[in-house]
Order: C-alpha cells, then sequence, then structure tokens
C-alpha cells in the first residue's frame, strides 16, 4: 500500500508523475524551517512508491469506467488488469493449439481484443491483503423499479417477489419503502442526488435485470438462510437412547423449549415443501400447484382468523379523546380476581402479597431481550 | 358508613399507578377494599404506531361499578371524572361550560331520565 501523498494536485495535473513529485516534495514550503529534510532520502519505501505509482498507480489515474477498478483486479508486477492478462494468454494458447482453424477465429479475437472480459468474484477484492473480504453486489436501478413495481403495482407479496427475483425479504421491504420515498420526492418536486448515484453505483458490482426477460435473472444472495437464535449458540451434550429418532424437531426442543424447529424458522419453509414434493413425492404440476393452493387458503385463514380476534380486542376498547391525551378504557370482570381476590388473572395492584422489587438481589434489568 | 368508589395510590415515587376500589369511606387509603372495579395508569403511554395522541390505559368492570354505584356508593372527584368518561355518570366538571341536563343527553341517553330525578348515577 502506497503511502498517502503531500501533494495530490501535483500528481494529477502533470503527465510524468513520479519525476516531478519528486522535485517538488523536496522543497520545503517553509524556507526558514530547521527540521532535518528527510524528503531528500531515498528510501526503499520511497522507490517502492513511485514504482507503483507508475505501474497499478497509472490505472487509478483514469479510471476505467463501467468497472470497480479494485486494487486487487490488477495484477501486481505488469500494472495490467488480470482478467485481460488471461484473456490474451488463452488466446494466445489457442492460436498456437489450432493455427490451421478458419479466419473467422481471428475476426472474433480483434473483436473480443477491444472488449474487456467480464469480472469474476476473483476481481472484487477491494483490500488486495484480504483475500476472504468479496464486494457484494448491490441491487441495480431496474431491477429496484421492477420489484417496486411488483409489489405496489401488480401486487404480489413480498414473500413472492423475494421468491421469484432471489432477494431477501427484509430487502424487497426496504426498497419498496425507499421507492416510495423517491416516488413521493419525485411528486412533490424535491432534487434527488442523481449524480451522486450514478457516481456511486457505476462503481460497485451490481445484480443486473433486463426487463425484456425477466425470467432469465439470477440470484442476488441467498434467500433461504437460517438466522442464528441466541438459543442455538450453546453447545449442549444431550444424551439420548440410541433407538429414538432424534430429528430437528428435537433438538430444537433441547436448545429451548419454545424455540421453534429449523425447519420452520427458515425464511421460505414453503420452498422446502414444494421441493420435497417435486423431488421425494414425484407429484405432477397439477397436484403440486393444488397443495400449494390449499396451503396458500389455509395461510390465509389463519390470518384472517388471528386480524378477527386482533379488530374485536381492538372494538372493546372505548376510546375518549381528551384534548391532549386519549383515554383507552378496557373492559374487564372483577371476578377473575377470584374470591379471596388474589387469583391470578386478576387486575389492579394486589392486597397481602409483598412485593420484593425493592428487596436486595432481585434482578430488575431484563436478562433476555427480544 | 359511607361506601365510596375511590383511586388508591399504589406504584412507586413518581410512578403512580391507581386501583379504582370500592371501599368504607373511613379506611385506610390503600387498605384491602371491598372491591376492586379496575386500574387507572395515569402514566401517558406512547402510541403504538407512533400516530395518534399518547394514550392513558384505564381498565374497568362497568357492570360492578354500575351495580354499586346504582347502590349509592359516592364516587370522589377524581373517580367521578374517569366513570363519567367511561358514560356512567354526567361530568362534574366541564372545562368549557357547567353540565346542563340536555348536554348531558345528549353525551348519555339515559342521562336525562335521571336528570330529573335529581340523581346524577345512571344505572
Amino acid at each position: 500500500m502506497p503511502p498517502s501523498l503531500r501533494l495530490p494536485s501535483v500528481l494529477s495535473s502533470t503527465p510524468c508523475g513520479a519525476h516531478q513529485l519528486c522535485r517538488s516534495t523536496g522543497q520545503s514550503s517553509r524556507p526558514f524551517s530547521t527540521t532535518l529534510r528527510h524528503d531528500h532520502r531515498v528510501t526503499r519505501a520511497r522507490r517502492g512508491l513511485f514504482r507503483w505509482l507508475s505501474l497499478q498507480g497509472e490505472n487509478f489515474r483514469n479510471p476505467l469506467s463501467g468497472s470497480t477498478n479494485y486494487l486487487g483486479a490488477y495484477d501486481n508486477r505488469s500494472g495490467v488488469l488480470r482478467r485481460v492478462q488471461e484473456a490474451e494468454l488463452r488466446n494466445t494458447l489457442e492460436r498456437q493449439n489450432g493455427e490451421a482453424k478458419p479466419e473467422k477465429t481471428g475476426e472474433q479475437s480483434a473483436e473480443e481484443k477491444s472488449k474487456i472480459p467480464p469480472e469474476e468474484p476473483r476481481d472484487r477484492v477491494p483490500f488486495p491483503q484480504n483475500k476472504s473480504f468479496l464486494s457484494q453486489a448491490v441491487l441495480s436501478e431496474e431491477l429496484r423499479e421492477e420489484i417496486w413495481s411488483r409489489v405496489m403495482k401488480e401486487g404480489q407479496s413480498v414473500r413472492e417477489v423475494s421468491v421469484t427475483l432471489r432477494v431477501e425479504m427484509s430487502r424487497v421491504g426496504a426498497v419498496v419503502r425507499l421507492k416510495e420515498v423517491e416516488k413521493e420526492w419525485k411528486r412533490i418536486g424535491k432534487p434527488l442526488a442523481r449524480p451522486y448515484a450514478q457516481a456511486v453505483m457505476s462503481m460497485l458490482p451490481q445484480t443486473p435485470f433486463d426487463p425484456s426477460k425477466p425470467d432469465a435473472h439470477g440470484s442476488h444472495e441467498s434467500i433461504n438462510d437460517l438466522p442464528v437464535h441466541a438459543s442455538t449458540g450453546q453447545q449442549i451434550f444431550h444424551p439420548t437412547s440410541e433407538s429414538r429418532h432424534f430429528t430437528r424437531l428435537d433438538a430444537a426442543k433441547v436448545f429451548n423449549k419454545r424455540l421453534l424447529p429449523a425447519d420452520d424458522r427458515i425464511p421460505h419453509p414453503e420452498l422446502v415443501i414444494q421441493h420435497r414434493e417435486r423431488v421425494i413425492d414425484g407429484l405432477t404440476v397439477e397436484e403440486r400447484k393444488e397443495r400449494a393452493e390449499l396451503r396458500a387458503a389455509e395461510a390465509e385463514e389463519k390470518r384472517e382468523r388471528i386480524a378477527a380476534k386482533q379488530a374485536a380486542a381492538e372494538a372493546r376498547v372505548k376510546k375518549i379523546d381528551s384534548g391532549r391525551w386519549e383515554f383507552r378504557f378496557t373492559p374487564i370482570n372483577a371476578d377473575d380476581a377470584g374470591k379471596d381476590g388474589r387469583g391470578h388473572r386478576g387486575i389492579g395492584w394486589r392486597y397481602g402479597v409483598p412485593l420484593y422489587d425493592r428487596s436486595r438481589g432481585q434482578i430488575k434489568i431484563p436478562k433476555s431481550v427480544g | 358508613m359511607v361506601v365510596k368508589i375511590r383511586l388508591a395510590r399504589f406504584g412507586r415515587r413518581k410512578a403512580p399507578f391507581y386501583n379504582i376500589v370500592v371501599a368504607q369511606a373511613r379506611t385506610a387509603r390503600n387498605s384491602k377494599p371491598i372491591e376492586v372495579l379496575g386500574t387507572y395508569d395515569p402514566i401517558p403511554k406512547p402510541p403504538a404506531d407512533g400516530e395518534g395522541k399518547p394514550f392513558k390505559d384505564i381498565r374497568l368492570d362497568t357492570a360492578r361499578a354500575k351495580y354499586w354505584l346504582g347502590v349509592g356508593a359516592q364516587p370522589s372527584d377524581p373517580a367521578w371524572r374517569l366513570l363519567s368518561m367511561a358514560g356512567l355518570l354526567i361530568p362534574k366538571y366541564r372545562p368549557s361550560a357547567t353540565p346542563t341536563p340536555a348536554t348531558a343527553a345528549s353525551i348519555i341517553p339515559e342521562a336525562s331520565v335521571s336528570a330529573d330525578k335529581g340523581v346524577n348515577a345512571v344505572v
């Protein structure tokens, strides 16, 4: 990594950066300074810097448009894009192997020479020292627009859009919300930072979307990852009998009695069911469709039942607006407290029961959150 | 002895919480009452969805409150305020104007009948 430069303006303005920089930094801007001029000394690091500037550094003075231009994409020795180097090598090998082939290949190679091969995951290393850090693709403008239109115009569910476009559900939700904000800003005439967005997007890897071929859309990310639950972080030695059929269902119960099994905690359990029906059960398309509809209907019924229950509970609450506050009267049954008034379903402060909240050793802060 | 409907202050310092109780008038405030009709939390809670006004939560057994009013229990002023908001009594104090039987009747349909009798409780 080169050290930071003192005079970046010199670098950008002059064609031959290295020598000019040597001279200009050698002259101190403070003529009466008594400090030693270490700038004059030509150290190894300094030589390395200028070598880097003349090789790889040249690439970043006029960055390649339409490319991420990460440091890791360039070869260390020659300072040329690795993918370009490899393509050339491949071409020469091909030429050596099949020289007798028709001229058509010659024409093709001429075209290909002018074109830079597409980026590979290897070229997405912004920090060459950290090989395991790969810059992940972001959603392209077209794909975000498509997500918004599918959810808001076509009325598809977030789950559905997530599966078809292979984007996480939370991300789909975020895209829809932000798109709504953007459209609202456009409506009221608030200026958008378009040039900034374009500049940033041109420097990032993107997941493209072609509106003419919506079915050929690739995957943006893994959508069915199991979220890590705090209860599953512990290592448990749980002895069971050999004859016992110990499944994920049992494993979840061992971790936490209220923990759902992994099959139910994944974001898209329906994908697993569909796969099982297709591969293991070998059902026909019609049968699978029928079952999917049945499942959807069941889910809808359950959702409606819960919504109706909530609405009924809400309707029972009498709301009175007093100007500053809203008073909410919830009906209760005083008999719930039982004959002695100490029943656990009774409401209000209880009588004749000591409250230990001020005594020693009582933990008041929550032990678990969520 | 008079039976009153009143508030019993529980909770902590600067965190009041009231039981709405039916009790003998001369018993201590937090002594065991005849019956607990409900609770009143005077600390306003922010609305769940972030929209609208902050709310104060009141839980009340309306049927039992009606019964106690019917047999002559006398609400204290704060209890009167809450019960009138629940539609069981004519409001005693109005911020804008003094209550008239006509305005009370517009709020509570049965109030006009009871107002004629000179009894405030609507049973």
